[in-house]
């Protein structure tokens, strides 16, 4: 007879205990080691061959001597010869999968392939995140996104089914029959960004479910996008369940970092994969635990897209390991992605970033949905928000003015506040809100 | 956290060694395609495993590709 009983197995907190709980020293010997190899490998690209010293002797060497790799450098590259560029030190035509950013007016999207090596690679780190956060083999875990060109959760979806979960496809799905699965399914792992899972929350409310009672969700993903605890809480509180963050780039392979279930904003850097530096925006220094700085990835792992010091403009606080409690000795970045320095915009000498306001504003029961519009108006920078009200029976003149105050308080500008159509303004699936800046162009 | 045994044993590291060395022939000497699509795949999965444990890191797939290799030698010598 076949038990229908989950399965049990004493639980193992790491999905590689060796190199997750590493001494630091032999971990920084574990990381130079995988660096000198891929910087071997590296000979093989023109594009490294240019840019890489041929006798680097130690990381400290390499942190001097190699320089930083910013975006327009990729997609020079990639310009030269379509469609990966001159960056590739493993023949593409050995790839086995293609991914690419989702790229928008004025930015050409990322290309990206793997090897089946490197896939296996990717998707071993994202595994690495899941299982961290608690996923385990008897789980059902529902990937909520559109199965298209972006990498992220594809990996998600395939780390899924490495661990042994089983992943419940939901490709092309609207809303609805996203709820409906997870409901009849009793799924308990979900996958999607922070402001799509608020879009799944308000359509349950419209279909009558109530997601904590009628679905199973226990163990949330939501990567992708910078996020305020408070979206953070107001997803937790919906479904009943952990939130957890995570993240990682198209240009590293996979993810970089995920949240610990020990202690709330600790994201571990997976340096087992990755090495990061966090460097002063401006100077380009190093800056000490406990900064804000820009985060700088090398991947040591990938043979056929490799990255040496890439400059990601996301910005960080990164923190020493054993502030975690949970037994892993990888620093962590404090609260994840904290924005990004290609999104913050001084607006009359004040410094504004879309998470900013997007704190204040998601405080109001009666805003469904909102964007950030920076607008020149008779010569003067003007944030401008433009808010979906909840339903047609708010005071818009009452709630335009709370709004406007809360934000001259927290913020120190106070902004114009227009209204949309229920139902009008965009959900994003894949997108942070960004600031839609009319000045420029 | 866990009282369950998680290292590997000596004799466990040893047979993942062997094997990866035995995949890893394989996946450049067979020539039938769905025998070395299975090797090739395999020896990407065991490697995973072998670089978790911080045992193994081998860039490899380069050397399945013959223009490559070619190229490399001419720019070698
Ligand atoms: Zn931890």
């Amino acid at each position: 007879m076949v038990s229908l009983e989950p399965i049990s197995t004493v639980d193992v907190p790491y999905w590689h205990p060796r190199t997750e709980t590493m001494p630091r020293d032999e971990l920084a010997a574990w990381q130079w080691e995988k660096l000198r190899r891929s910087l071997a490998l590296a000979r093989n690209s023109p594009f490294w061959r240019e840019r890489l010293p041929a006798d680097i002797s130690s990381l400290e060497d390499y942190f001097a001597r190699v320089p930083l790799l910013y975006r327009k450098d990729i997609m020079a590259a990639q310009g030269v010869a379509p469609p990966y560029g001159t960056m590739p030190s493993t023949n593409p035509g050995l790839g086995s999968h293609h991914h690419q950013t989702s790229g928008t007016s004025g930015h050409p999207p990322v290309r990206s392939f793997d090897t089946t090596r490197d896939w296996t690679w990717c998707v071993d780190a994202y595994a690495t995140a899941l299982y961290g956060m608690g996923v385990r083999e008897h789980h059902r875990g529902m990937v909520a996104f559109g199965y298209g060109l972006f990498a992220g959760f594809w990996l998600m979806h395939y780390a899924l089914e490495r661990i042994g979960a089983t992943p419940v496809p939901s490709g092309g799905m609207d809303s609805r029959a996203r709820i409906r699965l997870l409901v009849d399914l009793r799924v308990e792992v979900l996958g999607l960004t922070p402001s799509y899972a608020l879009r799944l929350i308000e359509t349950a409310r419209e279909m009558g479910v109530d997601l904590k009672r009628d679905a199973n969700v226990k163990i949330i993903m939501a990567g992708g996008e910078p996020r305020t605890d408070l979206t953070t809480d107001i997803i937790a509180e919906a479904f009943g369940a952990r939130v957890h963050n995570a993240a990682g780039t198209t240009e590293l392979g996979t993810v970089n970092m995920f949240e610990c279930p020990e202690k709330r904003n600790a994201c571990h850097i997976i340096e087992s994969i990755v090495i990061e530096e966090v460097l002063d925006p401006v100077t380009k220094q190093p800056v000490g635990y406990g900064e804000q700085g820009v985060r700088v990835s090398t991947g040591i792992g990938r043979e056929g897209l490799q990255l040496f010091r890439h400059w990601t403009e996301d910005l960080v606080v990164k923190r020493p390991w054993h502030e975690c409690g949970c037994g892993r000795t990888w620093d962590y970045l404090d609260r994840g992605i904290l924005g990004r320095t290609d999104d913050l915009r001084k607006i009359r000498g004040v410094s504004v970033t879309p998470t900013m306001v997007e704190e204040v504003v998601r405080k109001f029961d009666d805003v469904a949905e909102y964007q950030t519009i920076l607008r020149r108006v008779r010569g003067l920078d003007t944030i401008v928000v433009r808010v979906e009200p909840a339903s047609s029976q708010v005071d818009n003149e009452v709630l335009g003015a709370r709004i406007g105050t809360a934000i001259k308080n927290e913020i120190g500008i106070r902004p114009d506040v227009e209204f949309a159509e229920p139902g009008t303004l965009p959900r994003f699936e894949l997108k942070a809100a960004r600031f839609h800046d009319e000045r420029e162009g | 956290m866990t009282n369950a045994r998680v290292e590997l044993t000596e004799l466990q590291v040893r047979q993942l060694r062997d094997c990866y060395r035995t995949l890893r022939g394989l996946a450049e000497s067979v020539g039938a395609p769905g025998v070395r699509a299975a090797v090739r795949i395999a020896v990407a999965d065991l490697h995973a495993a072998l670089e978790g444990q911080a045992l193994e890191f081998d860039l490899y797939t380069h050397r399945w590709d013959e223009e490559s290799s070619a190229h490399d030698h001419t720019l070698a010598s």
